[in-house]
């Protein structure tokens, strides 16, 4: 059986979250990487949320009872083990739908297979062309054999090892284990794929590398040329300004922001205000009214609010006078 | 040969006039008046964002209202909306009368309005008015309570004799008064200049507040500073108070017909007969505030103001320089320099004597401190590219950056990470680096000789860690409550001068600058 033939024997199972785990997680994975399966599986889901809209009928005591007759099952309701407390009514709509992703499944499966030349020897099915996965970083994956390179790179340091059977019935076993691998992305600074990762970086405090000061210096680099600017970015430096505790981060975080073509969305310019309204690091401050100083001298429209705190901050006599004066003059070139 | 001229300027003529069409915008302009009742000790409330207002009281009882609506279009059809959107309001009753122009929340891209109201009211009634891009608010001849509030614009009160209160944030704010002052007044501006022409003979309390302009009078005060603010007194002691801040403009108060040429600064006053002794960071707001450019200072530099901007090339000698705020930026100084500020960014060049920089807000950066010296910020960067003295460094919250230290360094941040690259020719040194929460990198030669002790307390001993390309280094944890403490003891070859680093919630690496990977891009 192949590993397609396995995934799509899995959906309506999946569908109704009756797979265990490991198997959700190896079929998850499978349509991730497969487009046919992935097709299969959108198929499925919209089918079952077309299923959910419909009016609930009862099945009448005749169909039903031939039905389960049909596939070997007793007539008596065979208790259900994911909602033991619903109603008998809601156990028959489970029924009928589940009845009717069998259908669809066999129909599905039926309308798949009639064009297909019918032989006497049953041939595995095969993929012609397969479009090469994006590479996924997730926190874990299951991945079959056959897609793990046999060759093992440098020395990884692999902890935490166990060894299941989820399906004794079949030849294949688990291997688990947690790995620290070093990885490289290579693409150009405007790839979204690389904007998220370097979203990723920035807002996941001390976890992603020793010093984010850095990284924010070189985001500053790639990312203030008009070219390479983007939004997310500047929604991420926001968020490290906001939510921050290490002033240096914060420091680098406006200073970056400042310097920024595109830092004039609603958030980026709300999390400015905020660092004007209530960061005690005075260099944070200052740096946040030259940031929007900046937007004012280039004509942005600022709502109402704004100017209030860019007003209070100017006449707070107990903040730095610096501060009060930049204030002062970032007021003085706006014209709302 | 001849040519024929004239179908060649009658295209011209034509593209012009289309072109003229192309361009133009329409206008159309509705005045109307109104009269409504009102008693003489009643309000009248005004809204009206763009436009002039005037308010004229008089002896007459009831309002009398002239107001004149100007639309501008890119079209008939923006014309007929902007005019159909712009609508004037008249609410209250007799005791108080709201007027005001109400116009759509969001502003159209096709059309503008401007509305302007003339008023005629009883002398004695309350006006309290806002607006937000005013021309002109003049409010004249009123004994009752005036209020107003406008972003931009030019107010004039003349012969307001009732209390008044002014905010404005841009524009110019005049008092004319026509006798003496006889009720408080109070203006709060951003960036707007003050005056005020008042009969020479008055006598009232004047307090006067600008961070960054000057406070000009040509009646007798005596006065002192306060703070920030001037407290004074003009001609005899008592009367109503006028109260004026304005962070950016000019203050002035004139006698009414005297001359204008006598105006002096109160600041230079109060610094040339000080009342008493003052700590010096309060009288630094005495001083005028200045903005000096200069290339080259041909010897010592000494500067204090208030609120300042320093950009000077090249001093010949040793340099001081004290402001309550604002950039200070010298290139070379040839003896010591000496820089205090309240606030604002620090950029130093090559410093040949001992250095003592500090600011109360701001990033400092020092090309070269050739003698060492002492450098601090409440918050901020600092980053010093080369040093060769015995150099400290504060900073309250933010990065430390030593590019090249030929000299001891002793390095503290209370939230920052501390990164020093030792001179590759310094064989040992004296080093010592402190971050409250932070990393700390330290990059020395293969050569550099040191005995090692860094610590490191974090509450994720497995996230942070003491990393170094020597060998040799002995390394403890301790768990200390919720926190552990890694702690790495030992001698760089063989062993030399003291160097002391401790980072919370970071990491230490020590780096063997032979094998530091090459970076791309430099630190800004």
């Amino acid at each position: 059986m192949s590993e397609c033939d396995f995934v799509r024997e899995g959906m309506p199972l999946l569908l109704i979250e009756a797979l265990d785990p490991a198997q959700r997680e190896r079929t998850h994975q499978h349509i991730e990487h497969c487009a046919a399966c992935g097709d299969q599986w959108s198929a499925y889901r919209e089918t079952w949320d077309v299923l959910a809209t419909l009016p609930e009928v009862e099945v009448p005591a005749g169909v039903k009872t031939r039905f389960l007759e049909s596939i070997g099952q007793d007539v008596e309701p065979v208790p259900n083990r994911f909602a033991p407390a619903r109603s008998r009514r809601y156990v028959s709509r489970w029924l009928a739908e589940a009845a009717a992703v069998v259908i669809v499944a066999s129909g599905a499966f039926y309308a798949g297979h009639r064009t297909m030349p019918m032989t006497g020897n049953q041939t595995p099915a095969t993929i012609n062309t397969v479009s090469m996965a994006p590479y996924s970083i997730a926190e874990s994956r299951v991945l079959p054999a056959s897609e793990v390179s046999p060759n093992i790179e440098g020395r990884p340091n692999i902890e935490n090892v166990s060894f299941t059977d989820t399906n004794p019935a079949d030849p294949d076993i688990d291997l688990s284990f947690d790995i620290t691998s070093h990885v490289t992305v290579t693409g150009r600074p405007t790839d979204k794929s690389m904007v998220h990762l370097v979203r990723y970086v920035l807002e996941n405090e001390n976890r992603v590398m020793p010093s984010r000061s850095r990284a924010i210096d070189v985001v500053r680099t790639l990312y203030s040329q008009p070219g390479n600017a983007d939004p997310e970015i500047a929604d991420a430096l926001a968020n490290v300004l906001r939510n921050d505790s290490h002033e240096g981060v914060r420091i680098k975080a406006v200073e970056t922001l400042n310097r920024l073509p595109v830092s004039t969305s609603a958030d980026t310019r709300q999390a400015l205000i905020e660092a004007l309204k209530g960061d005690p690091n005075p260099a944070v401050r200052i740096k946040a009214v030259e940031a929007l100083a900046n937007l004012a001298r280039s004509g942005a429209q600022f709502d109402s609010a704004t100017l209030e705190t860019l007003r209070q901050k100017a006449v707070q006599n107990d903040e730095n006078v610096y501060v009060r004066v930049k204030a002062a003059e970032a007021l003085s070139n706006i014209h709302p | 040969m001849r040519v024929a001229r004239a179908p060649v300027v009658c295209a011209a003529v034509a593209l012009l006039v289309s072109a003229n069409a192309f361009a133009a915008t329409f206008t159309k302009t509705e005045t109307f008046t109104k009269n409504l009742p009102l008693e003489i000790v009643d309000s009248v409330w005004i809204d009206n964002p763009v436009g002039n207002i005037e308010i004229e009281g008089g002896d007459s009882p009831g309002l009398v209202g002239k107001f004149s609506k100007t639309v501008t279009g890119d079209s008939d059809a923006a014309l007929k909306e902007g005019m159909e959107q712009t609508a004037i309001s008249f609410e209250g009753d007799r005791n108080v009368r709201l007027i005001r122009t109400i116009l759509p929340r969001v502003a159209n891209e096709h059309w503008t309005s401007v509305v302007s109201y003339t008023l005629r009211v009883p002398r004695t009634v309350h006006v309290k008015i806002a607006a937000k891009l005013a021309g002109r608010i003049r409010v004249a001849n009123i004994s009752g309570n005036v209020t107003v509030n406008t972003f931009a614009g030019g107010v004039v009160l003349d012969g307001v004799t009732g209390p008044s209160i002014v905010e404005i944030t841009n524009g110019r704010v005049a008092y004319v008064y026509r006798q003496k002052p006889s009720a408080n007044a109070q203006i709060q501006a951003v960036n707007a200049d003050i005056d005020v022409i008042t009969p020479p003979d008055s006598n009232f309390n004047w307090i006067a507040d600008t961070l960054r302009g000057d406070i000009l009078t040509n009646l007798p005060v005596r006065a002192e500073f306060l703070g920030n603010a001037f407290h004074g007194t003009v001609n005899a002691p008592g009367g109503p108070t006028i109260s004026m801040q304005t962070l950016l403009g000019n203050i002035r108060i004139l006698a009414a017909g005297g001359d204008a040429r006598l105006l002096q600064s109160v600041r230079n006053i109060a610094v040339e007969n000080p009342q008493h002794d003052s700590p010096m960071g309060s009288s630094l707001m005495m001083r005028p505030a200045k903005r000096i450019q200069l290339p080259i200072s041909g010897g010592p530099f000494d500067f204090i103001a208030s609120v300042a901007s320093v950009d000077v090339g090249e001093v010949r000698g040793w340099a001081r320089v004290q402001t309550a705020a604002g950039e200070v930026k010298l290139g070379v100084v040839y003896g010591d320099c000496n820089v205090t500020t309240g606030g604002g960014p620090l950029d130093l060049g090559d410093i040949m004597g001992t250095l003592n920089a500090s600011t109360d807000a701001g990033d400092v950066l020092v090309r070269s401190a050739r003698d060492g010296g002492r450098v601090s910020t409440a918050g901020g960067i600092i980053r010093v590219r080369y040093t060769a003295g015995p150099i400290t460094l504060q900073s309250g919250g933010g990065d430390i950056i030593v590019s090249q230290a030929a000299g001891p360094v002793i390095a503290e941040t209370r939230s920052g990470d501390i990164n020093i690259t030792a001179d590759p020719l310094q064989r040992t040194q004296h080093l010592q680096a402190h971050t409250e929460q932070g990393n700390i990198a330290l990059t020395v030669s293969p050569r550099f000789a040191a005995d090692i002790d860094a610590i490191v307390v974090t509450s994720r001993p497995d996230a942070n860690a003491i990393r170094s390309d020597f060998p040799g280094l002995t390394i403890t944890r301790d768990v200390i409550g919720s926190k552990t403490r890694i702690h790495a003891t030992g001698k760089l070859n063989g062993g030399g001068d003291k160097v002391e680093l401790f980072a919370e919630e970071g990491d230490i690496r020590i780096t063997n600058v032979a094998t530091s990977p090459v970076t791309v891009m430099g630190p800004p």
